[in-house]
């Protein structure tokens, strides 16, 4: 009786969370559907109104984004580049900083670690005009090397910031047997530390790849016409006259896949990120 | 050729920020002795581990192993291996890369690396295990890994953290005799902590006994138990531990209120306050002594464990049969004069021999 009971509720309190997501997710992905169809018409079906939800699908837009004379494939590989390049600078110099802020016994470590935090705290909108004078004094405006720079200083600390959590939940006992089994510290961070926060790391390539890859105020104020990631060339499709909707729509699906793409590849990783290293009292549970 | 792995402390301090670790021991061990490490938490003992495998600098004093000066020298250069109370095993590595790890860094040649770890590990007998994670192990197999880790390349030094703290009462008991039987027959000295002084008796050639940051003895199992040098000794070691009166040293004979008992030989000592000591085996239940009411009985099976209440206080005897006793039932305990410890009431410090 009583767990007939309770069994009618937890399939009460079932239902409920499935309409609740259920409701959620239609929020989140209504712009996407919508997106989805305004891609498959022409532009001219795309103001018709009412709006029609019958009608002949195509893929001109796509190949008009593509290929057409405002392609975006350019400002795609100039995106690839861009985030790449910071992803890569970051967890090269992020994961040694992650680990000496995590183990070493520093001097001034505790104002490091809140200076690192604090950088997190300024808007970013602030500091556009201040990094245009200082590119513009180097000679980098308009480079890659000056946005990918531009990119680290928000990247660096997020990501050390978020490395230091991983590494501080291995025991120092697991390090300290490396030691005594005569392994110097490169070679601990090597065979005994990376490995394990190897979840965290994949946590942050993500963070920082889409973060950069999803990047429009400093791109569209730093990058210029030589280095245009895609958030930038979107505007291709808006002019003053009219806005190319259809197009649009492509142009922003297209930019969105290599996310959509990660997304579903790091899942695993995340949660293995989460659940690697079962020993008792050790390891990241 | 000598014995390897002799190790000496010389006025080791370490202090951690305010609290006083270690206030300048020394200590003495002796090539392929088996070692404790004996006290309560917080008592030094694992600071002077890990200051003897290089973990912690001590802020004062010398460490030497067979003769060099190891103070400021890195872990892995002392040639010492340990195992932790956590075991800290590799968790992202099979139990064969984690016993072979130390080759590994040690730059032994890879092809003779595998043959090196399934000796190590059939030694202790999870040689069947090779391909496991840790995390796949029981909580004994993951102990045994790491004791194969820290054989494997052959050590002059053993340094064990409270290995057996981890596990089963009854695993415990098995592991006990496995260690020693390992330490007997690979002949490597062996530093020993723990907290638990049966198993510091059992397995120790010689022991330390830690209290607050100080060495206060060093013996045999034996010399320990049966001559503790001061009081805080003699309350520490012994399940049950020592029962203590306050007495009177007179000439000839010590009273313990109205129970007087006489000495052999007078002690070299002024008359006057001591305490009595007095092991729960040593105490009769007679006709004649400190008069006593039982308090509470627990029967251990073969023994019984009596609390009596002397005036006000608790003192534990144990008998060694069984039969049964009525509560609050009085009855008056005695002991013989050389089962009788006696130390100074003021010092704490044992007196005579």
């Amino acid at each position: 009786m009583a767990r007939s009971a309770s069994k009618a509720a937890a399939a009460r309190r079932n239902g409920f969370l499935i309409a609740a997501a259920s409701l959620l997710l239609l929020i989140w992905v209504f712009p996407l559907i919508w997106a989805v169809i305004v891609s498959l018409k022409s532009e001219s079906e795309v103001l018709a109104y009412p709006p029609r939800v019958i009608f002949e699908p195509t893929f001109q837009n796509y190949s008009d984004a593509l290929f057409g004379g405002v392609s975006i494939l350019p400002s795609l590989v100039t995106s690839l580049i861009v985030s790449t390049s910071t992803t890569i600078l970051t967890i090269i110099i992020a994961v040694p900083a992650a680990y000496a802020f995590a183990r070493l016994r520093l001097r001034g470590k505790k104002w490091l670690g809140f200076y690192t935090l604090a950088t997190q705290m300024v808007p970013p909108v602030g500091l556009v005009i201040p990094y245009f004078l200082i590119l513009n004094k180097i000679g980098w405006l308009d480079t890659f090397q000056g946005m990918v720079t531009v990119y680290l200083t928000f990247s660096l600390p997020f990501a050390i910031w978020l490395l230091v959590s991983y590494m501080e939940d291995i025991p120092r006992e697991m390090e300290e047997a490396a030691f005594l089994d005569k392994a110097n510290r490169f070679q601990t961070l090597w065979h005994i530390i990376l490995p394990q926060v190897r979840g965290g790391i994949a946590v942050t390539v993500i963070f920082i790849f889409l973060n950069a890859w999803n990047e429009f105020l400093f791109a569209v104020q730093l990058g210029g016409n030589t280095v245009r990631p895609v958030t930038v060339a979107m505007f291709n499709f808006v002019s003053v006259e009219q806005t190319l909707w259809a197009k649009l729509s492509a142009a922003a699906l297209v930019a969105m896949l290599p996310m959509i793409i990660i997304g579903i590849a790091a899942q695993k990783q995340i949660v293995k990120g989460l659940t690697v290293g079962a020993v008792k009292g050790g390891g990241r549970l | 050729m000598t014995a390897k792995g002799h190790v000496s402390l010389h006025g080791i301090h370490k202090t951690f920020g305010t609290f006083e670790a270690l206030k300048g021991i020394d200590l003495d061990i002796q090539p392929v002795e088996f070692f404790a490490l004996l006290g309560p938490s917080g008592s030094g003992k694992t600071t002077t581990l890990r200051i003897l495998a290089g973990l912690e600098a001590p802020d004062d004093g010398r460490i030497m192993i067979d003769g060099n000066d190891v103070t400021g020298t890195q872990p892995g250069e002392r040639d010492v291996a340990m195992v932790f109370q956590n075991y800290a095993l590799y968790p992202h590595m099979t139990l064969a890369a984690n016993i072979g790890f130390p080759l590994k860094m040690d730059g032994v040649a890879k092809n003779k690396i595998p043959d090196l770890v399934r000796q190590a590990a059939a030694r202790v007998k999870i040689d069947h295990l090779l391909h496991r994670r840790p995390g796949q192990l029981s909580g004994g197999q993951q102990q045994r890994c790491a004791l194969a880790r820290a054989i494997v390349r052959q050590p002059r030094l053993f340094l064990l953290d409270e290995p057996l703290s981890n596990l089963d009462a009854q695993l415990r008991l098995e592991t006990r005799v496995e260690l020693k039987k390992l330490q007997r027959s690979l002949d490597v000295t062996t530093v020993y902590v723990t907290h638990d002084q049966e198993e510091a008796m059992t397995i120790a050639d010689r022991m330390a006994v830690f209290l607050d940051g100080d060495i206060v003895q060093v013996g045999t199992p034996d010399e320990v138990f049966n001559r503790p040098l001061s009081v805080h000794v003699a309350a520490f070691i012994g399940s049950p531990p020592m029962n203590l009166f306050a007495g009177q040293l007179e000439q000839g004979a010590v009273k313990v209120g109205d129970y007087e008992i006489k000495l052999p030989k007078s002690p070299d000592h002024a008359a006057g306050d001591v305490t009595v000591g007095v092991r729960p085996s040593h105490i009769r239940l007679s006709d004649h002594g400190l008069p006593a009411r039982l308090y509470l009985s627990e029967n251990l099976g073969e023994s019984m464990l009596l609390n009596f209440l002397v005036d006000d206080q608790l003192v534990k005897v144990r008998l060694p049969e069984v039969r049964r006793f009525a509560e609050n039932e009085t009855t008056a305990l005695s002991f013989e004069p050389e089962h009788i410890h006696l130390f100074d009431q003021k010092t704490g410090l044992r007196i005579g021999s």
